[in-house]
């Protein structure tokens, strides 16, 4: 009975451990499907708008010489 | 006005991607979130002489594009967030089988954290930014942000129903995998 709660103990502390020591774990299946999540996003195509919208910028500012 | 440099426009460009996936991870809606890195971009334009170059310039784009997110938000009033219902459809999750989880019961249970838990974990654990750099972008102190990412992962855990999961210990394989990689 003792060495059963001892186990426990020892068990609720291991929980309170995190692997790499940052608040968010890096081990944790959390972190693994934010990353999921994130690299989905990341590597969605860029809708050309962005682009053109660069090149308009670029048009609009005050005449410069290439140089 | 000095003129924008070709390197500068280039590695706007080339921020896009990330900025796209930071906005969304903000809106949670996808043309919302192209709308705030049209305003970041054309932003980032206007300002490019208070940007120090050599120094993170995805952290300044990230920077500009929370601020306008806020300020938005503030204008609007709270309906920035979830106005077309998407998050409703995706409260109900599952309890997940461990290591089963569903990308899109995450995705729903994202869309439940407030905003500035939301923000802080996915700037740490996803953007690959430091938690002095993530401080930095959020105008707030490091303590905070990692009282937010702890506060997002602990939300997380329960409404995904994934318990204790960090008596499972550290593992050697997915500590290599999960290296730092700032997308």
């Amino acid at each position: 009975m003792k060495e059963m709660s001892k186990d426990t103990t020892a068990g609720a502390a291991n929980r309170h451990r995190i692997a790499d020591g940052s608040p968010l774990g890096a081990n944790s299946e959390i972190a693994r499907k934010l990353k999921q999540y994130y690299d989905e996003l990341v590597s969605d195509n860029v809708p050309d708008r962005f682009a053109q919208l660069l090149s308009q910028l670029e048009q609009a500012e005050p005449a410069q010489k290439k140089d | 006005m000095a003129a924008v440099s070709q390197n500068f426009k280039t590695e706007l460009l080339g921020a896009i991607p990330s900025l796209r996936a930071f906005a969304v991870s903000l809106t949670q809606n996808a043309d919302k979130a192209d709308d705030l890195v049209q305003e970041t971009l054309v932003k980032a334009w206007d300002k490019h002489e208070s940007f120090q170059p050599g120094t993170n310039l995805k952290a300044w784009l990230f920077t500009i594009l929370r601020n306008e997110f806020y300020s938005q938000m503030r204008k609007r009033g709270r309906e920035v967030q979830d106005s077309d219902g998407i998050m409703t459809a995706r409260l109900a999750v599952h309890p997940a089988q461990h290591g089963q989880l569903d990308l899109k019961d995450f995705r729903g249970a994202l869309e439940q954290l407030p905003e500035d838990q939301r923000e802080a974990i996915i700037l740490i654990g996803a953007s690959g930014f430091s938690y002095e750099e993530a401080a930095e972008i959020c105008g707030c102190a490091v303590g905070t942000i990692k009282s937010r990412v702890s506060r997002a992962r602990t939300r997380l855990q329960e409404i995904l129903k994934i318990s204790g999961e960090d008596e499972f210990g550290p593992d050697a394989i997915s500590a290599q995998v999960t290296g730092s990689n700032a997308a």
